[in-house]
C-alpha cells in the first residue's frame, strides 16, 4: 500500500465539492489509486446495525451505480457502509472516508474490513481530514459525516435508527443542498425509524430502486430488472425482505421439501442465494 | 558365598525345605489386575514372609496409592483377628515394569500375606480386587468391568470383590463372589462359610427416552438433520435463538438410535465402570449414553486425564450422545482438544507414567446461539448485536472444528399457531427408517470395522457412493462455484449417502445431493 499524501484546497487534485463545506477539510489525506475530483460521485450510508434487506439493498445500490461509473462514497463502518463499499467493489470503484487517521484506522480495526480497505485502496481511495496517526473521537465522526455528505452529487439513506450518524450526513446533504434519497423500510423496525422518518418529512424522496438512483444522477438504467421465473424466482421473491429458514420457506410457498431443496441448491450453487452462518438463506 | 546358599534355596522353597525344624515356607499367589485407562493386565501378587527384622515391602512399581495398602492391609489383618506376621513381608506384583496404580490390590495382598504365614491353608484361585478399610471391611473400587472380563479372558472364572463391586463382575459372566469384610473373604476362601455366588442382575428395563420427536411442534428440517444424524452417525449442529427447542431436538436423539447391542453395553459399561459410575443394581448400559457436560468443563473434564487418569466425557459418551449446549461458550483451547477424538474415535492420554486410551466413538451434536444477544433472526425478539461482534462470536469456534461438523442447520422460532399442529411423526416411526437405513450401511460395510457412513473412507467413498447424472451436474457445479475442499466434498457425498440409504436408494440421487448441500450451508 502506498503511503497516504496530504493535499490542501488550493491543489488542483482536491475534490471541489468539499469547497462547499464552511470548513472544508486542509490538508486532505489520501491513500489510494483514484484521482481525487471525484466528478461523479454518489453517497451510500447507513446503520451498522442494518437488516438483511438492509445489506442487499445498500449492495446493489452501490453495484448499480458503480457499474455506470459513478463512484460510491461510504464510510467503511461496519453495516450497511460495508455492504456499500463491497457492492463498489464487485463493479467498478469506490471512496472510503474515515473519522479517524488512516493509518490509526488500519491497526485498528478487524482483518474482514483492513481487507475491504486494501481493495478499496486498489480500486479507488481512503479518504481522512485527520493525521494519519489521530484516533477517534465522537466528533471526528460527526464531521467526517458532512464530509461525506459534501463529496457526493446525490446521498441515499438506506437504513438509519432515529439516533444514527447518517442522520447528520442527510442534514449536511440537506445544508448544502444535495439531493437527498432514503431507502422506505418496514414500519415497527428499529433500525429504518429514521430513514422512514426523513422520508415522512419530506427531507428526502423515497427510492424506489437502482434505476431511480442512476435516474436521479441523468444517467438511463442499464436494461430491464433481470427476472428469474418459475420456482427460483417465488423462492428469490420470498427471500428478498429477509433471511429464512428452509422450513418457512417451504410453509411461504406450498412446496414440498424435496422440491424446494433441489432449486434451493441450485440457487445456492449459482450463487443468487448464499447460507447464513446460523443455517438460514439470504439472497445475495 | 556361604551365607547365600541356604537363601537362594529357601526363596522358591516352597516345601522342599532341607530340615523339619525350619518352618515351612512358600511363596503365595494370588491374582489381581491392573488398570490403565481400559487397558488391563493380570498382575500376580506374590507375597513372601521370611525370618529377619519385622518389614512391610511392596516391590513391582507400586504407585502412591499400592504402597499405601501396606497400612491399610496390615491394619485390616489385625482387626479381622489374624496376626500380622511379625517377620520379613516381601509382597511383588509382577510383571514389575509397569507402574501399578490404586487401591484394587489390598484385597489380593491380604489373602497372599494369611496364605503365605499359613493363616489360610488353600491357594486362592481367583481373581481379587478390592480396597480394604483399616477395621477389614471390604470397599469397593473403580474399573471392575474391564479387569474382570480380562481375567476371564485368561481362564480365571471366579472372582472375590466387595459386594457393591459383584454384580457388575456377574454381569461381565464371571463367578462372582461379593464380601463385606475380609473376614468373610477368608471364611469363603477356606471352606468353613462359604457364599453362593452373585447372581447377574436383571438388565435395567429400557428407558423410556427423555423425548420424543412427537412432543416436538413443527421443526421440519432440523428433524430431517436429526433423522440423518442418526441414520448416518453425522455430527449436528443446531443453531437458533434462545427457547427454540435446541436442546428439546439434541435429547430427542437417543430416541432415533439403534438400541445398544452387547458388545457396544459392555465396552460403553466398562468405561463407566472406570469412572466408577456403575449403577450396582444394573451395571450393564442398556440405554445410550447422553453426556451433556456444561460449557465451563475444562479438558480434563471433556477428554480425560488426571492421575490416576480417568476417562473424560467423549469417553463416557462411547456409543452414544454427546451434547454441547451453548458450543460458542466453550473455551478455544477445550474444543480444539474435541479434534483427536472426533477423528480417531479413541482418545490417548499419555503421562509420564504411560499412556492410557479410553474409547471415544460418540454422535456429536452441539448447539449455539446465532449471536451473542441470541436473537439475531428471531422475529419475537429484535437483535442489537452489531455484525462484528456476531463475527467474532462465530469466530470463538475454530475452522477445523465446524469441520469436522457434517450438518448445520436453524432451529427458528415456531409460531404459536403451528405449536398446536397435529400430526407428528413419533420417535419410534423415524427409528425404523434409521433402522433400515444401518442395515444397508452394515451390508455394504460386512467385513470391516466399519459400520455407519461417517465412517466411510475415502476408498468406500469411490466405491460406494455412485451418483446419478444430475446429481453429478449438482455437485460439479457446487465445487466450482462454492469452493468445496476435498474434505469437504467427501463429507457431502457421506451425508448423501446417508439420504439415500433413508430413502431405501443404491443410488445417490440428485435430490440427495440437494438435501445434503442445504444441511452443509
Amino acid at each position: 500500500m502506498s503511503a497516504a499524501i496530504a493535499i490542501g484546497p488550493a491543489d488542483p487534485r482536491y475534490p471541489p465539492r468539499l469547497l462547499d463545506l464552511a470548513h472544508p477539510p486542509d490538508p486532505l489525506w489520501v491513500r489510494g489509486e483514484i484521482a481525487v475530483p471525484l466528478e461523479r460521485a454518489v453517497s451510500i450510508v447507513g446503520t451498522r446495525r442494518a437488516t438483511g434487506y438492509g445489506l442487499r439493498v445498500a449492495r446493489e445500490l452501490a453495484a448499480a451505480a458503480a457499474a455506470a461509473g459513478i463512484v460510491v462514497v461510504s464510510g467503511l463502518a461496519q453495516g450497511i457502509d460495508s455492504a456499500a463499499h463491497e457492492g463498489a467493489l464487485e463493479r467498478g470503484r469506490t471512496v472510503a472516508v474515515l473519522g479517524q487517521g488512516i493509518a490509526a484506522y488500519l491497526a485498528r480495526t478487524n482483518a474482514r474490513r483492513r481487507r475491504l480497505a486494501a481493495e478499496i485502496v486498489r480500486a479507488g481511495a481512503l479518504i481522512a481530514e485527520y493525521p494519519p496517526d489521530a484516533s477517534a473521537k465522537d466528533w471526528t465522526f460527526v464531521r467526517r459525516n458532512a464530509t461525506i455528505a459534501a463529496l457526493a452529487e446525490v446521498v441515499i439513506v438506506v437504513e438509519a435508527p432515529s439516533d444514527s450518524g447518517a442522520l447528520i450526513t442527510a442534514a449536511e446533504a440537506r445544508r448544502l443542498r444535495r439531493p437527498l434519497y432514503a431507502v422506505p423500510g418496514p414500519i415497527g423496525v428499529a433500525a429504518c425509524v429514521g430513514s422512514n422518518a426523513l422520508i415522512a418529512s419530506g427531507e428526502a424522496r423515497a427510492l424506489t430502486g437502482a434505476e431511480m438512483l442512476l435516474a436521479s444522477l441523468g444517467l438511463a438504467s442499464d436494461g430491464a430488472v433481470r427476472r428469474t421465473d418459475g420456482d427460483m424466482g417465488r423462492i428469490l421473491d420470498a427471500l428478498a425482505a429477509s433471511p429464512l429458514d428452509p422450513d418457512a420457506l417451504a410453509k411461504r410457498l406450498g412446496l414440498a421439501a424435496p422440491a424446494l431443496a433441489q432449486t434451493l441448491a441450485r440457487l445456492l450453487i449459482s450463487g443468487e442465494v448464499r447460507p447464513c452462518p446460523d443455517g438460514r438463506f439470504a439472497r445475495r | 558365598m556361604r551365607d547365600r546358599a541356604p537363601i537362594a534355596t529357601d526363596v522358591i522353597g516352597e516345601s522342599r525345605s532341607p530340615t523339619p525344624e525350619v518352618k515351612v515356607r512358600a511363596v503365595a499367589r494370588v491374582w489381581a489386575c491392573a488398570l490403565w485407562g481400559l487397558e488391563t493386565a493380570l498382575v500376580t501378587v506374590e507375597v513372601d514372609v521370611a525370618n529377619g527384622l519385622p518389614a512391610f515391602v511392596v516391590v513391582g512399581l507400586p504407585d502412591a496409592a499400592v504402597q499405601e495398602a501396606r497400612e491399610r492391609v496390615r491394619a485390616a489383618i489385625r482387626n479381622s483377628g489374624y496376626e500380622f506376621p511379625l517377620r520379613r513381608v516381601t509382597v511383588n506384583l509382577a510383571p514389575a515394569e509397569r507402574r501399578k496404580e490404586g487401591t484394587g490390590f489390598d484385597l489380593a495382598i491380604a489373602l497372599g500375606i494369611l496364605r503365605a504365614s499359613g493363616q489360610l491353608a488353600v491357594d486362592v484361585e481367583a481373581l481379587c480386587l478390592g480396597e480394604l478399610a483399616l477395621d477389614g471391611a471390604l470397599r469397593p473400587v473403580r474399573g471392575t468391568m474391564p479387569r474382570v472380563r480380562h481375567a476371564l479372558a485368561r481362564g480365571i472364572a471366579a472372582a472375590l470383590l466387595a459386594s457393591a463391586n459383584a454384580g457388575e463382575a456377574a454381569a461381565c459372566g464371571a463367578d462372582a463372589y461379593g464380601f463385606g469384610s475380609l473376614r468373610e473373604a477368608v471364611d469363603h476362601v477356606a471352606g468353613s462359610a462359604r457364599v453362593a455366588p452373585t447372581v447377574a442382575p436383571a438388565p435395567a428395563p429400557p428407558e423410556r427416552p427423555a423425548v420424543d420427536l412427537a412432543d416436538i411442534a413443527g421443526q421440519e428440517t432440523p428433524k430431517r438433520a436429526l433423522e440423518i444424524a442418526a441414520a448416518g452417525a453425522h455430527s449436528l449442529l443446531l443453531v437458533g435463538p434462545p427457547g427454540t427447542g435446541k436442546t428439546m431436538l439434541a435429547r430427542a436423539l437417543p430416541s432415533l438410535l439403534p438400541p445398544l447391542d452387547h458388545d457396544e453395553a459392555l465396552a460403553a459399561s466398562a468405561v463407566h465402570s472406570v469412572a466408577g459410575l456403575v449403577d450396582p443394581r444394573h451395571p450393564l448400559l442398556r440405554s445410550r449414553p447422553f453426556r451433556a457436560p456444561h460449557h465451563t468443563a475444562s479438558p480434563l473434564a471433556l477428554v480425560g486425564g488426571g492421575s490416576p487418569p480417568r476417562p473424560g466425557e467423549v469417553s463416557l459418551a462411547h456409543c452414544g450422545v454427546l451434547f454441547l449446549d451453548e458450543l460458542a461458550e466453550f473455551s478455544p483451547s477445550v474444543l480444539d482438544t474435541l479434534r483427536e477424538p472426533l477423528e480417531e474415535r479413541s482418545i490417548t492420554i499419555s503421562r509420564a507414567g504411560g499412556a492410557a486410551t479410553y474409547p471415544a466413538r460418540f454422535l456429536l451434536v452441539a448447539a449455539m446461539n446465532p449471536c451473542p444477544c441470541g436473537h439475531l433472526g428471531d422475529p419475537a425478539v429484535e437483535c442489537r448485536c452489531l455484525p462484528d461482534a456476531v463475527e467474532r462470536y462465530r469466530g470463538r469456534l475454530s475452522g477445523p472444528l465446524l469441520d469436522r461438523i457434517d450438518l448445520r442447520v436453524n432451529v427458528p422460532r415456531v409460531p404459536y399457531e403451528r405449536l398446536r399442529d397435529e400430526g407428528r411423526e413419533s420417535s419410534a416411526t423415524v427409528r425404523g427408517r434409521v433402522l433400515a437405513a444401518r442395515e444397508r450401511m452394515a451390508a455394504r460395510l460386512v467385513g470391516t470395522a466399519r459400520r455407519t457412513n461417517a465412517e466411510l473412507t475415502v476408498a468406500d467413498i469411490r466405491r460406494w457412493c455412485r451418483v446419478d447424472d444430475y446429481g453429478e451436474m449438482l455437485l460439479g457445479a457446487a465445487i466450482r462455484e462454492r469452493r468445496l475442499s476435498a474434505r469437504g466434498y467427501h463429507r457431502l457425498l457421506r451425508v448423501a449417502r446417508t439420504v439415500a440409504d433413508l430413502a431405501g436408494s443404491d443410488q445417490i440421487r440428485a435430490d440427495d445431493v440437494a438435501v445434503a448441500l442445504l444441511m452443509r450451508a
